[in-house]
């Protein structure tokens, strides 16, 4: 039996979160020589669609980007729609808006870090997180009527306001999350294992990290201080105050720490967003849009157009989502579908670093490092 | 003086005009001076190179890179036009390894071809697939089917006759 | 009559076959069954069919106690998880095990074409049987023990030893280079753990002076001060550690479980394996589960013996220390499945890493500052 070289493959199917992804390895006895990631596996062809739809039908696409976070992903598009046509945004939306983005941020690193233990042995951590994402999933359906795919923020606003009892269940959920943070950090920092397969592994420093094309809490956990919600604020993220979450050492358990810290700093956002929530329309109206519904003052809530033309130009519009920063390259021609939408994913710009991080580590780091660079394959293949 | 009008200083023959998307400086390189010009936006300060957008606009395909730099916190965006007929651009892969799939996935659905990229295949799509699927002149009726092979590599074949489907 | 009284805290029955033996003459029916088998000359044979009597009872109890554990882990597993576990099968799942033997069995039971037959269907009755022989020195109670060996412990350490040989006839006999591997690496785990664990195990003989069973859990009983039993893991606590991180390790659960993790590609030595041979290994690994767990019990918790067992008639006292044994032993499993879900598990070099340059000389050194000790007469 031959004992030098032995081609392994990671198979397209998993047993864990991240998706259809295949890693041809060639080993040498314990240690990975070269690692080749194959994706395409899961490839729809969303660009191509977004020149054959409209700018309002298209962003029901957008949702299936990144699946587990699907809020950034109809605001990214919808804020570069915004930029190119000039449309102003009335204020309580931009704060459901907000608040709906750093709701998502929780659910998508409770789905990372659940998804990394899981991948190591601890099972325990995936259930923990998704009996909280149960609830926020069940605001999210309070508020849009989606669990996942949510299409709610549209040009212009959001769809609809917030239903009554949402407030409510909001505050016990962040109250709730408190709690479970710390839980979960007993759970985990506190676990030599855990430090022993963590530590040292996947380490990257801030230089090659930026020449890679890192951003996001990937890019966080090397040290570099960037996020953008910060230094290139959009939306009400000027007023809000919050840090910036920065570890120094660039190995994979700083990216998970870096984790955990945005989770806490998501809910110091929120509560900031509920106690500052302003009253006024959810959507701009437009000269002409369709007859506005009565109602009371808060809920008025004028139709914008469901076909417009912005003017012809070109506008690349990003965001931070939670995996990373998430940019939309629209081209209009003038017409009311897009000339071209181009998807600057987190996901796959993070991924192209994998094959050089994992030189000569094994198999079981390649899944620790792997878990915390933290990919969604929809975001990858698109 | 926006970073566009820096470049056009520093190296008049290659740039061949500036402007502004929507709010962001760019300037349009002409075709072989790109890496040229990348290098000096790299010097400049541009550190990191967020996209690489290839669009087909029918008589010329259009590659534009956007730049970003953590440490003086601006953007930019150079433009390059080809023409249609031979769609052909230097890589960046010496200057930023992120360029690497960036540039395969253009290669892949629009079809520009990256001289000296180490790896030039298709990436999204499957490796024997005709046609670069962005192009607006694609045919969007043409079937074609793909299977595994024998160590898991891609067949792809336009003939469907011996697979299982129900018509 | 001697068993009305208070019992004096010695052993009433060296096995269970005297009690047995007993208890028929007490009833009165040993002696006509005797002169029945001696009017044919056979008398060894009533013997012999009383003692597979008991081992039939063991086998039993042992096979009930795996299917019951197969429920506990899954409930346990969910309790720390914040869910149910099996609800639906039985009265809160109870009848779950039985339902997946009935699954089990109505597999389709493959040999895989190239695969070595009899190495291949021997395999999994290599890693059963010892499983269960590990039981026979093993006190469950006040005289409740098969055979008290003289070498109890010696021989428990060479039956644990014999699952290297079938893991590696699993894993040949399967004609897969991944299950080689996999049982390559399953063979590496379990040898460089049985080291610590013997010499952990012996730190506790030199207390003893016995390797018997008996013996070590007998030195166990009485107190100090009045209220501390006198168990070992109070003189060899560092010995307890070891041993235990040791049968922990032996047995493959987490956090040493590398072998079924997907990161290894491979399920481990047992992929090939399907239906009743399958199920042969799950019920293997849980009766070592037990036995393990008996096993810690008996040379650091002090067994069956508990200091209120004085204040018991003596017609009591096999059943109260059975229920105390089961209700130790139970604790320690217990506590290796919290462990399971607790931790992630660890890389193989992390674990010979720590199994080689951490646990071995941990325990030589447990073992010399016992001797050091003893030889200078600190305890007597």
């Amino acid at each position: 039996m031959e004992s030098d070289e032995l081609i392994i493959n990671m198979g397209p199917v998993h047993p864990s979160t991240h998706g259809v992804l295949r890693f041809k390895l060639r080993m040498d006895g314990e240690s990975i020589k070269e690692c080749t990631p194959v994706i395409g596996y899961l490839h729809r062809g969303t660009e191509k669609i977004g020149e054959m739809k409209t700018y309002l039908q298209f962003i029901p696409y957008t949702d299936r980007l990144d699946y587990i976070s699907a809020f950034p992903n109809n605001y990214a598009f919808v804020k570069a729609v915004e930029e190119l046509a000039g449309i102003e945004v009335p204020i309580r939306a931009e704060y459901i808006r907000v608040l709906t983005m750093e709701l998502n941020r929780i659910v998508n690193h409770l789905v990372a870090i659940g998804s990394l233990l899981m991948d190591l042995g601890a099972a325990t951590m995936i259930m923990w997180g998704f009996r909280e994402r149960e609830n926020a999933l069940q605001l999210f359906e309070m508020l849009c009527g989606a669990r996942m795919t949510f299409n709610y923020i549209k040009p212009g606003g959001v769809r609809e306001d917030i239903p009554e009892g949402f407030m409510p269940k909001l505050n016990e959920f962040l109250k709730d999350m408190e709690k479970r943070i710390v839980d979960y950090e007993q759970l985990i920092n506190g676990n030599e294992i855990f430090h022993m397969r963590m530590k040292n592994i996947g380490v990257i420093n801030a230089k090659d990290a930026v020449n890679f094309g890192w951003t996001g809490p990937t890019l966080r956990g090397s040290g570099v201080d960037y996020d953008l919600r910060k230094y290139e604020p959009y939306s009400i993220y000027p007023d809000l105050d919050f840090k910036v979450c920065v570890r120094n050492e660039g190995d994979s358990f700083a990216r998970f720490i870096v984790r955990i810290d945005e989770m806490k700093e998501s809910l110091h956002i929120l509560r900031q967003v509920v106690d500052n929530m302003p009253v006024s329309k959810v959507i701009s109206s437009a000269e002409y849009g369709i007859a506005p519904m009565t109602g009371t003052p808060t809920a008025v809530s004028t139709y914008f157009p469901r076909i417009f033309t912005p003017p012809a130009g070109e506008v690349y519009s990003r965001i931070e989502a939670p995996k990373g920063e998430l940019g939309f390259y629209v081209v209009s021609d003038g017409t009311t579908k897009p000339y071209r939408v181009k998807i600057r994913s987190p996901s796959f710009c993070n991924l192209t670093a994998i094959p050089s991080l994992v030189k000569g580590l094994k198999i079981g780091d390649l899944i620790a490092a792997f878990g915390t660079i933290d990919v969604v394959l929809g975001d990858v293949d698109r | 003086m926006n970073a566009a009008e820096e470049l056009k200083n520093f190296l008049p023959g290659s740039v061949i005009s500036t402007g502004l998307q929507l709010n962001k400086p760019m300037a349009v390189i002409k075709k072989e001076e790109l890496l040229k010009a990348a290098g000096k936006a790299k010097e400049m300060g541009f550190d990191h190179l967020s996209v690489i957008t290839g669009i087909d606009y029918k008589d010329h395909f259009e590659v534009i890179y956007n730049f970003f730099s953590y440490s003086k916190k601006q953007n930019l965006a150079l433009k390059v036009n080809l023409d249609h007929d031979k769609p052909e651009v230097d890589s960046l892969t010496s200057l930023w390894k992120g360029a690497d799939w960036l540039e395969r996935e253009t290669f892949d659905l629009v079809g520009i071809k990256f001289i000296g990229h180490p790896n030039l295949i298709r990436i999204l799509l499957p490796d024997g697939w005709n046609g670069h699927p962005l192009r607006k002149d694609y045919d969007m009726n043409s079937e074609q089917f793909v299977t595994v092979g024998e160590n898991g590599d891609d067949i792809v074949s336009p003939d469907g006759t011996n697979l299982l489907r129900r018509k | 009559m001697l068993f009305l009284a208070m019992w004096t805290g010695d052993i009433m029955f060296a096995n269970t076959y005297e009690l047995i033996v007993f208890i028929l003459n007490y009833i009165g029916i040993y002696d006509p069954i005797y002169k029945v088998f001696e009017s044919f000359g056979l008398e060894y044979l009533l013997r012999i069919i009383i003692v597979l009597v008991e081992i039939a009872a063991l086998f039993v109890f042992i096979l009930l106690t795996v299917m019951f554990l197969t429920w506990m882990e899954r409930k346990v597993v969910a309790m720390v998880q914040a869910r149910y576990g099996p609800m639906v099968t039985g009265p809160r799942g109870l009848l779950q095990p039985v339902m997946d033997g009935v699954k089990l069995i109505g597999k389709e039971d493959i040999i895989p074409a190239k695969a070595d037959r009899w190495v291949f269907t021997l395999a999994p009755f290599l890693i059963f049987i010892p499983a269960l022989l590990i039981f026979i020195p093993l006190p469950f109670g006040e005289s409740l023990i098969i055979s008290d060996l003289n070498v109890g412990l010696l021989y428990i350490i060479a039956i644990s030893a014999i699952s290297p040989i079938a893991i590696l006839m699993a894993g040949w006999a399967s004609n897969n280079k991944y299950s080689l591997m996999g049982a390559m690496r399953a063979v590496a785990q379990d040898i460089s753990y049985t080291i610590p664990l013997a010499l952990s195990a012996i730190a506790v003989v030199l207390f003893t002076g016995s390797l018997s069973t008996v013996d070590i859990v007998t030195a166990q009983s009485g107190t100090w001060f009045g209220f501390i039993p006198k168990w070992f893991i109070f003189l060899q606590p560092l010995g307890f550690i070891l041993f235990l991180i040791a049968s922990i390790a032996e047995m493959g659960r987490i956090p040493f479980d590398f072998q079924e993790s997907e990161s290894e590609l491979v399920a481990g030595f047992f992929t090939e394996y399907s239906g009743m041979k399958f199920a042969m290994f799950f019920l293997a690994e849980y009766a070592h589960l037990f036995s393990v767990s008996a096993i810690v019990v008996t040379l650091f918790l002090g067994g069956w013996s508990v200091p209120f067992l004085n204040f018991i008639p003596a017609v009591l006292v096999p059943l109260v220390s059975l229920g105390v044994f089961l209700v130790k032993t139970y604790a320690i499993i217990f506590f290796a499945m919290w462990l399971r879900d607790t931790v992630p598990r660890m890389r193989i070099d992390q674990l010979l890493n720590l199994g080689w340059k951490i646990m071995i000389p941990l325990a030589l050194l447990n073992l010399l500052v016992t001797a050091l000790l003893l030889t200078a007469g600190v305890f007597k």
